[in-house]
């Protein structure tokens, strides 16, 4: 009942486990050729690769797990997916009907635990309501503001038959979409934006969940307005393009911060508008006499930024809806724009390179040479996340994945093995720490036994670098509990799960230690052994405004 | 058989009078009977840091679906995300705010006395609704002010228990 179900929604793949409360629904399994099931090592991992599934290709992710510690394994990955707003459906299994609340084997409140990181969630007692609910529930994970939907069915419901009911027509009355354009809105932010002196754009996730690259550029480019991105949003616009300010935040870019900073008008496209985005509140773009706020959820209205002019829309159609209205720009934007280009060569991305040490941004660079905009990056959370974010081109929407909003540590290694997964045209590099990296690391067996062609990008500086950093910075500078002593040989680690592995310890041994994953079909990992003491520049210090930012030091 | 009243009990809600009113927000919220609904609204005030200062839920002319009567401290959000956050619960298909309308705001208290003699509540408009040898137990309902004003009388007569019932409000039409 529940595989024909998936079938019918266009499921290719399932990420699971399986256990004594979903053994029905494996029973069944083989009788369904067109759901590949993926057997993970750990149910955070089937998460996270179908989180990486779905943002690599759009389609909602599925998992699978069992009842009680299966079910709750999982609740690290749907928060990850519920913060970045991505489509996925969660099938747990649960006691049957009759033992729920008395505390049976392997029985837990799923639902209880996990309402709070799920956009919608349904515990299924009888099986009269199934089809309807993973009907709903798709519709519910894919539509508006994307996000998990857990669907908690007792295993009783799991072994019943049912008639097939039709699940054409839904009618879910408490379900509000918000995709409509208010015009009246949409011209006033457009007039605000042609008549401002000092425009910016920032362009958040949801730009590339409505697919509204094109409509950006076309309104940037109308508007003269140069454009930022938020960490998930990168991708929304070309990092070379003349007006991009490239990524925003409190590791963002000196002109982008100074840009931001500095604007009298600021729109904010498909964003939430986080403390990683404005730093301390009270100093965030204190020149700002209009804020536009653009987003699909209207509780994002005034959560931390009050806006003056707000469109509760779908980022696509309420940029469509502005750029008629564009018509003359009133103010000359020669004298912003070679502002900002002032402040990009004043306050440029720069590393150390001349210490004898491996650097992280001498492998991305080089990464970069090779890969340009052909291939999908997904970064763990740390140091090597900002470090891919910034020291990359990204040119087209759909090539960078992280964890933005969660933060999960652990996410990338499961997270590109699902991208690759949705996107195997596309060659799929995997960027992690090693902190990271060893807190899912057992998935790699789901590399070796499906030979996917991932490559993995350890940045191993044997210690939790962005915890260092800010205990160096902001904490003192006492190290507390952040060398990584103690760590496996990866390269051995990697013969013991049967993938093929280099380390790199200097910096003539990037490249063809780069050619050789390349010239390697399937998974390859190279430990890169880099400078422990590199850092993550600029960075605004904790608590303080954005114009706070500090640089990295000019080295010699 | 009634309970001897703890000692400490007040008889005035320590959070009426000292509360800031201006983080109020008074909500009705039409919801889906369902095992998890409360679950959720309650999960989602928590989560987002509001306070329920009042509470009621009983069954809507809609079957299937209940009515909620919220009084809540919005805290340092801003007031209109009280009900944005509810409205997109699927379970949640209507928030009203009514804060600052002129609303019917009643609220039901009953309370069992030691005194048998309970003229003074009678005049306020209480009903006697049993008496024994434990006190006499009454039943009023009044706007939140009246009913604070009851259970301050109700401390003259010494109160064996009390049990308020949270706010019930309808927009006034006539």
């Amino acid at each position: 009942m529940v595989l024909e179900a998936l079938e019918r929604e266009g499921v290719e793949y399932i990420f699971g486990y399986p256990g004594g409360a979903n053994l029905p629904i494996y029973q069944h399994l083989h009788e369904h050729p067109h759901l590949k099931h993926i057997l993970v090592r750990h149910e955070q991992g089937a998460a996270h690769m179908a989180d990486g599934y779905a943002r690599a290709c759009g389609k909602p992710g599925v998992v699978f797990a069992t009842s009680g510690p299966g079910a709750l394994n999982l609740v690290t990955g749907l928060c990850t997916a519920y913060m970045d707003s991505v489509p996925m459906i969660a099938i747990t299994g649960q006691v049957v009907s009759t033992q729920v609340g008395r505390d049976a084997f392997q029985e837990s409140d799923v639902i209880g635990a996990t309402s709070s990181v799920t956009k919608h969630s349904y515990l299924v007692t009888k099986i009269g309501q199934l089809p309807r609910v993973i009907h709903e529930a798709f519709h519910i994970a894919t539509t508006g503001r994307p996000g998990p939907v857990l669907i908690d069915i007792c295993k009783d419901v799991q072994q019943a038959e049912a008639e097939r009911v039709n699940t054409e027509y839904l009618e879910i009355p408490g379900y509000r979409l918000n995709g409509h354009v208010d015009l009246e809105g949409a011209r006033q932010a457009a007039h605000a934006l042609a008549r401002a002196e000092r425009p910016v754009i920032l362009a958040g996730h949801g730009v590339l969940l409505s697919h509204a690259e094109r409509e950006l550029m076309q309104l940037a480019e109308a508007a003269a307005a140069p454009v930022g991105t938020t960490l998930l949003g990168i991708g929304a616009f070309p990092v070379k393009h003349p007006l991009s300010l490239h990524m925003t935040g409190f590791m963002g870019t000196g002109w982008c911060l100074k840009a931001v900073q500095n604007a009298d008008v600021l729109m904010m496209v498909g964003m939430r508008v986080d403390d990683r985005v404005t730093a301390k509140l009270s100093e965030f773009a204190p020149n700002v006499k209009t804020f536009i706020h653009v987003d699909i959820d209207p509780s994002e209205m005034g959560k931390n930024v009050r806006p003056h002019i707000e469109l509760v829309a779908d980022a696509r159609l309420a940029l469509e809806a502005m750029l008629p209205h564009i018509d003359k720009l009133q103010a000359d934007r020669g004298k912003w724009l070679a502002q900002i280009d002032a402040w990009r060569e004043e306050h440029p991305l720069r590393y150390q390179r001349s210490n004898g040490k491996l650097q992280p941004q001498d492998v991305l660079i080089d990464m970069y040479r090779r890969a340009k905009s052909e291939a999908i990056i997904v970064a763990d959370v740390g140091q090597n996340q900002i470090w891919a974010a910034l020291w990359w081109n990204y040119d087209r929407p759909g090539l960078f994945i992280n964890s933005g909003g969660s933060g999960t540590m652990g996410f990338a290694l499961p997270a590109a093995l699902g991208a690759k997964f949705g996107r195997p045209d596309l060659p799929v590099w995997c960027v992690a720490g090693e902190g990271g990296f060893v807190m899912t690391a057992q998935e790699l067996s789901v590399a070796v036994e499906h030979q996917l062609d991932v490559k993995i990008v350890l940045l191993n500086n044997f210690s939790l670098g962005m915890v260092r950093q800010f205990q160096d910075d902001f904490y003192g500078g006492v190290r507390s509990q952040v060398d990584m002593t103690h760590m496996p040989d990866f390269v051995k680690l990697c013969e013991a799960y049967g993938l093929p592995a280099l380390r790199v310890e200097k910096f003539e041994e990037i490249g063809p230690s780069f050619d050789a994953a390349e010239r390697t079909k399937g998974p390859f990992l190279i430990d890169f052994r880099i400078d422990p003491e590199a850092n993550v520049y600029p960075i605004v210090p904790l608590g303080k405004g954005l114009n706070e930012f500090r640089e990295a030091p000019e080295y010699a | 058989m009634l309970k001897a009243a703890p000692p400490a009990l007040r008889a005035t809600s320590p959070q009426v009078g000292r509360s800031d009113n201006s983080k109020i927000r008074v909500l009705s919220l039409l919801v889906e009977d369902g095992q998890n609904t409360l679950t959720k609204v309650s999960g989602v005030l928590r989560r987002r840091g509001f306070h329920v200062r009042g509470i009621s839920v009983g069954p809507s002319r809609q079957p299937g679906r209940s009515r909620i009567t919220l009084e809540i401290d919005h805290g340092h959000a801003e007031a209109d995300q009280v009900r944005k956050q509810l409205e997109r619960l699927v379970e949640v298909l209507e928030v009203e705010d009514l804060t600052g309308d002129d609303l019917h705001n009643r609220e039901l208290v009953v309370a069992t006395v030691a005194a048998s003699e309970v003229q003074a509540l009678l005049e306020r408009g209480a009903k006697v609704l049993s008496t024994g040898a434990d006190g006499t137990t009454v039943e009023f309902s009044g706007g939140a002010d009246e009913v604070s004003g009851f259970v301050d009388e109700l401390t003259r007569h010494g109160i064996v228990d009390v049990v308020r019932s949270g706010p019930v409000v309808m927009r006034r039409t006539a």
